[in-house]
């Protein structure tokens, strides 16, 4: 069976080689630059003052492009299930091969199993490779970013890509043997699994473990480094360090309810005239009220937890659907 | 070939097969020996692929009973192992060559006879560096029945094996595998949409129609029940109970009837004919078609004047 399984992936397994090869090139190349430049500008550091806008400036310049591979490793599982997942029973089907593969002397259930297991293993083989390259490649960006739960770039690193390839591609796969059709069933895989990506960055990943809850006063310095404030006091861009804020409630008031629409509306179009003038008035005038929020937010020391949980939960998801697919395609497909 | 246990080779109890609503199967029973070939006969749509498909597994009954060799369909992979299954259109894997179809047998079963399998491609001439996907229906037919044939089961079971070959391909095809059936002492079910397919190999006959088994039984046991009668017209209206009226046909003087009775044919005072083996299998098709007695029969008098 694992000749067989060999055999029929053998095609498909060599366009994903000479697909990754450039790929896997490029991390190498992009690895080695990152490196490079992170020690020039960590050269310009022996100069206390120039430290922190040398390494800002070593951020701007490899933002994008790790922000553009980040987007590539996240494309690569549905790729492998759209490809390797969605035709491997669905053209079977189509073909009418099973007729003759599910009449030699290996039952329907051990073919599907050999089958999942073997290419499987490849598709989280390729994502494993392609996850420990960019992540080398971008460590040390990632090192001086301390933004570690960024959302493209936490299904981009270490372990979460390997799971998402194994649970893409028995995606695939199972819809594949519920339609019947290859076509149709890579059109669905992609579209599931591209919703399935979407809803567990923002709905699902921050509740994974309890976050942890502070108040925060609402300074006018505070005030200064938020991105805005809504006129339904609302709160914009608040930031912790070396953390992910999961979500940060209204502006309160000492007394805890959130402060009223007028009086937010009054700072943000009329503020009092101070001795400085213009932008700073709204952060006194909203800092002068003793406002405070409540901020929810999962420290980068849980980074590694968070790994494991969310890679944990897609395996178990993939193990659940091949396991569906394992009774279903014993006792309901001809 | 080794009979001691007493199971036969398809056995079968108001097996149905319903694809929602529409009805493939219908109440089927049937008990067939093993060392038999078998012949299924209907018309296109009776039931036949359905039934085959039931017998190695690839569907599932709706209700009722179905015995292979004494188990359930594909119960596990020794069960497998036994029944050798060519499906309609012989489905190869186009990628492959003929050499790795055989792989794939040896790989897949274990009881796979590799020289008897070289043997057999090396007689009908398959290319073994070949990709199966550029056969001709003949050739792909023949690796098919190889592969089927090779992991040495104990029922092959072919489905409208010889319905997309011409004429010279079908002969060759049908040579080998009543070859096969020889060699591995197997039992052999084999369907048809033609009687004539069939009728020269096959020592058991199935006839099903719409969707219902109408006469099964040795084709020996068959021809001796089965009998033409003429008589003259309306003689033959009030027949012993025992004598059951498959077909009856009427022209302007006489009647003909083709009649089962399951013992000895009582006394009559009428003509007694044989009846083939085709005529018998057109009698249950035209009535299973339920076709008006009165048109077809009207056009049948018109062809016996």
């Amino acid at each position: 069976m694992i000749w067989m399984s060999w055999r029929q992936f053998r095609t498909q397994a060599l366009v994903g080689v000479v697909a990754l090869a450039p790929l896997a090139a490029y991390l190498l190349f992009t690895g080695l630059d990152i490196r490079q430049a992170y020690d020039r500008y960590q050269s310009r550091c022996e100069v206390a003052d120039r430290c922190l806008d040398a390494m800002s400036q070593f951020q701007d310049d490899y933002r994008t492009r790790l922000l553009f591979l980040a987007l590539l490793l996240a494309i690569i599982p549905a790729v492998l299930g759209v490809f390797w997942g969605a035709p491997l029973i669905a053209r079977e089907l189509e073909s009418g091969t099973q007729r003759l593969v599910w009449n030699q002397s290996v039952t329907r259930r051990r073919w599907l199993a050999v089958k999942l297991l073997f290419v499987g293993f490849a598709s989280m083989a390729v994502a494993a490779l392609a996850s420990l390259l960019l992540t080398w490649a971008a460590s040390p960006y990632d090192k001086v970013s301390g933004e570690r739960f960024a959302a493209l770039a936490f299904g981009a690193r270490n372990l979460t890509p390997i799971a998402y390839a194994a649970l893409a591609f028995v995606l695939g796969t199972v819809i594949g043997l519920l339609m019947r059709k290859t076509v149709p069933a890579m059109a669905l895989t992609i579209l599931a699994f591209t919703l399935l990506q979407f809803l567990m960055p923002n709905m699902v990943r921050p509740h994974l473990m309890e976050p942890v809850t502070v108040t925060k006063a609402m300074t006018a310095d505070a005030l200064r480094e938020l991105r805005g404030v809504g006129t339904d006091a609302t709160v914009k861009g608040l930031s912790i360090p070396n953390a992910w804020v999961t979500g940060t409630s209204k502006l309160l008031t000492a007394s805890g309810q959130p402060v009223d629409a007028r009086t937010i509306d009054t700072c943000l179009t009329k503020p009092p005239q101070t001795a400085g003038g213009g932008a700073g008035d709204t952060a006194g005038c909203l800092g002068d009220l003793n406002l405070h929020v409540k901020v929810d937010y999962q420290p980068n020391s849980r980074y590694w937890s968070f790994q494991w949980i969310e890679s944990a939960f897609y395996l178990a998801l993939a193990g659940l659907l091949a396991g569906f697919g394992l009774w279903r395609i014993q006792r309901h497909v001809s | 070939m080794p009979q001691e246990n007493s199971y036969p080779a398809l056995q079968a109890e108001g097996l149905t097969k319903q694809y929602g609503k529409r009805l493939a199967l219908a109440d089927c029973n049937l008990n067939v020996p093993r060392g038999r070939v078998v012949g299924l006969v209907g018309p296109n749509g009776a039931g036949k692929s359905t039934l085959l498909n039931l017998a190695c597994g690839l569907i599932t009954p709706t209700a009722g009973m179905l015995r292979v060799l004494g188990s359930p369909p594909a119960a596990n992979a020794a069960h497998l192992a036994k029944v050798g299954f060519v499906a309609q259109d012989t489905p190869v894997y186009g990628t492959f060559t003929v050499a790795d179809h055989l792989r794939m047998g040896a790989k897949l079963n274990p009881s796979w006879d590799q020289s008897l399998a070289d043997r057999r491609i090396a007689q009908v001439g398959l290319n073994l560096k070949q990709k199966a996907g550029r056969l001709s229906g003949g050739q792909r037919a023949q690796l098919a029945l190889t592969i089927a044939a090779a992991k040495r089961p104990e029922l092959l079971i072919f489905d409208e094996p010889a319905a997309a070959l011409d004429p010279l391909a079908r002969d060759g095809f049908m040579q080998n595998l009543m070859e096969f059936v020889a060699e591995l002492g197997a039992s052999a079910i084999l369907s048809s949409h033609l009687l004539s397919d069939v009728e020269r190999v096959c020592d058991y006959l199935i006839v099903l129609c719409a969707s219902r088994v109408q006469v099964a039984g040795e084709v020996k046991d068959l021809l001796a029940q089965h009998h033409r009668l003429v008589a003259p017209r309306g003689e033959l209206d009030r027949l012993p109970a025992e004598v059951e009226v498959i077909r009856m046909q009427h022209t302007d003087q006489y009647s003909r009837a083709v009649v089962r009775v399951a013992g000895a044919l009582p006394r009559t005072p009428w003509s007694v004919e044989p009846v083939s083996l085709e005529e018998m299998v057109l009698s249950y098709m035209t009535r299973a078609a339920g076709v008006s007695a009165g048109l077809t029969d009207a056009m049948a008098g018109e062809a016996v004047r």
